[in-house]
């Protein structure tokens, strides 16, 4: 009798035990009842650090407001970050611990493309969730792949807005001062094809290196050249030296900047000569300046739990992305699995706090950003002057 | 066009002749070339950011500081160094230089790396930075200030090694290190003093040049390049060949930008160089072999 009782209660803890098991088994990777774990994967240390870190920053702060409001569902999200270093090798053994090791739920993030592209691969075999926030190449998301999206303007977008923009603006003889270096040359390619698609020829093409010490040659060039408009795709450094050498020979042209000088206001404080980016337009991913009274709350939760952190685009890029992944998961529901958290997000269209326009994605559409915003100064103040929905 | 190409190209090369100055006086005296050179510029020029931009020093008296600052750093980099490895193969020198670059480099972001939400940070003019005439063209004040600068640092080193008893030491260890060893000059201290006055002229450029661009950890490295052409052009271990290359290499940029390609800006000088080399190896003012101690 005794022999059997025990028969019966240990059958019936194996029973119990081999039902949780199986329970377990049917639990969605990296959920619990109380938590979701979703992993950075980008650049962390390094002379690239603040791309990813700050970035991340703005995504932890979303996160954090969500968690402070019940989190998702009743879950808080936690965030785990793995440092790709901004290179390919990195970046594959980063994803991998990340999915393998931390076992999280989705990723969210990538910020160097090349990085980015390595690791790729592992995250399709896997099939995790990739929600990518600052990463440009566009082969990232294209052709779609169901469970990867973007909530960053592609490359290429950036160059045909300019393009776009300058025609918009009636300019005539638009000429170019360009880096070509690698990161030049991923915008300056796709410049080209929007120039060749509106049926312009530019006036000038001239090259800069990302760290002159004078451009009054370029400046010259493009003054003898007669251009009413200079489409600009150099980093700060290089731009400011070409703003401050046209503006020394007293040529004035309308001048459409790439998304390195985006922060207008910073750009010209940069410049340092008053009146030398009155006619500067510069495009940015990001809907509204870091000091627009429109993203204060933002600015104020960012630097009050990152001593360190000045409030910047590169936050916004975070916010927005991390206002999406939020979206989606509540739109994923309850019963949290990878499949529907890719079929919310492949359906979903959210207008954040940060940028100039919705970010939408469609089944046949994971670039879900396009929505290129116009800066300029308006009485010294940096204000959004327009948007453009970019198309190829 | 011209005018302007000239004007520019003077100021420019005004600065790689000060880097320039500034490697050869370390390869006279040594016989190693600094391949920090250029991060004790940048590290200069973050000094005198942090007492003018941070701390709100007066310009001038910034540049004093961070030539100050660029000397202890020269010497210190010299007793942490390159002294521990004075009687290593030229290649060991060449990696503790590369690597004490990449230190420089290190600290720099560390500090003052993104202290404006990027990698960079703007270093205001001297003046006020709007350009003014002169004659046909318009200048920037800040360019007038890189020339006059230049010229006096010119100078001064020039009044030092030839009027001073320890710029006399320096000259005698760089024309024969043992000759100067036994008639009694204490050599390593030489050593030491010419790294750290090639730090501070550095440090001094880099002053100068910063309100011109924008300051960051990497700024270093393409003016070392310029540098280095200047003193192969002008003859390396001539310090008259550094003064004429650097100018050249500015001239020779400025006009190759404006008259062919702005493409070709950067390589220019390096195309005259390869010629000049070709005709001329030892450079315009070639100068002896150095010895080694």
């Amino acid at each position: 009798m005794k022999a059997r009782r025990h028969f019966l209660s240990t059958m019936s803890a194996a029973l119990i035990a081999s039902m949780c098991v199986v329970g377990a088994a049917n639990a969605e990777v990296g959920v619990t009842d109380k938590e979701i774990k979703i992993g950075a994967l980008g650049v962390l240390t390094g002379p690239l650090a603040k791309y990813g870190n700050t970035v991340y920053d703005g995504i932890e702060t979303v996160y954090e407001e969500a968690n402070k409001s019940g989190g998702i569902h009743g879950r808080q999200l936690v965030y785990v970050r793995e440092d790709d270093r901004c290179q390919a090798a990195e970046a594959v053994g980063a994803a991998k611990k990340l999915i393998h090791q931390h076992k999280v739920f989705m990723i969210h993030g990538g910020a160097c493309s090349n990085a980015s592209l390595a690791a790729k691969p592992e995250i399709v075999a896997t099939k995790v969730p990739w929600v990518i926030t600052a990463s440009t190449a566009p082969s990232l998301t294209y052709p779609v792949t169901p469970h990867i999206f973007t909530t960053m303007l592609a490359g290429w977008m950036e160059s045909y807005a300019q393009v776009q923009y300058a025609v918009e603006k009636g300019m005539k003889r638009v000429a170019i001062i360009a880096q070509h270096d690698n990161w030049g040359r991923s915008r300056y390619d796709p410049l080209m094809e929007a120039f060749k698609l509106h049926g312009i020829e530019p006036v000038a093409n001239e090259e800069i290196v990302p760290d002159p010490a004078d451009a009054t040659a370029i400046a010259l060039r493009i003054q003898a050249a007669k251009a009413d408009a200079v489409i600009l795709i150099a980093f700060p450094k290089a731009a400011v030296v070409a703003v401050r050498d046209m503006y020394k020979i007293g040529y004035k042209p309308f001048m459409i900047g790439g998304s390195t000088v985006g922060d207008v206001g910073l750009f010209t404080k940069n410049v340092g000569i008053p009146g030398a980016t009155d006619n500067l337009h510069a495009v940015s991913t990001i809907g509204y300046a870091a000091d627009d009274p429109a993203v204060a709350k933002w600015k104020k939760l960012v630097e009050a739990k990152y001593s360190g952190d000045t409030f910047n685009i590169y936050h916004m890029f975070g916010i927005a992305s991390g206002q999406f992944v939020v979206e989606a998961l509540r739109r994923a529901g309850k019963d949290l699995t990878r499949d529907a958290f890719n079929k919310a997000a492949s359906n979903l269209s959210v207008n954040t706090d940060v940028y100039g326009g919705p970010i939408t994605c469609t089944p046949t559409n994971h670039q879900c950003h396009n929505t290129a915003a116009w800066f300029g100064l308006v009485n010294g103040t940096t204000k959004r002057l327009a948007t453009t929905i970019v198309t190829r | 066009m011209l005018a302007y190409l000239l004007m520019s190209g003077i100021a420019t090369g005004a600065l790689y002749a000060m880097m320039a100055i500034g490697l050869v006086l370390v390869y006279r005296s040594t016989g190693h070339i600094n391949f920090s050179h250029g991060e004790l510029f940048m590290f200069g020029g973050f000094i005198a950011y942090t007492f003018f931009v941070i701390l709100g020093v007066p310009y001038f008296l910034s540049l004093i500081l961070a030539v100050i600052g660029g000397f202890v750093l020269g010497i210190l980099s010299d007793r942490a160094v390159y002294r521990p490895l004075i009687k290593a193969p030229p290649l060991t020198m060449v990696l503790a230089t590369v690597g004490f670059s990449f230190f420089l480099k290190g600290i720099a972001r560390y500090f003052w790396g993104s202290m404006e939400g990027g990698d960079y940070v703007a270093f205001p003019a001297a003046m006020d930075p709007s350009p003014i005439p002169i004659g046909s063209i318009m200048v920037f004040p800040q360019q007038l200030l890189i020339l006059a600068g230049a010229i006096v640092f010119v100078v001064g080193f020039t009044i030092f090694f030839r009027m001073t008893r320890a710029g006399k030491m320096m000259q005698a260890t760089s024309e024969n290190p043992t000759a100067a060893y036994l008639s009694g000059i204490r050599v390593e201290r030489v050593y030491t003093l010419t790294w750290g006055a090639g730090s501070a002229i550095a440090a001094a450029a880099a002053v100068l040049m910063a309100p011109m661009t924008l300051l960051s950890p990497d700024v270093g490295f393409q003016l070392l390049l310029k540098a280095f052409a200047a003193t192969v052009l002008g003859g390396l271990g001539s310090m008259p060949g550094a003064i004429v290359g650097g100018l050249l290499v500015g001239i020779l940029e400025s006009l190759g930008g404006g008259y062919v390609h702005s493409g070709v800006q950067d390589v220019s000088a390096f195309i005259v160089i390869i010629i000049v080399l070709i005709l001329r190896p030892a450079g315009i003012f070639g100068v002896r072999n150095i010895r080694d101690t």
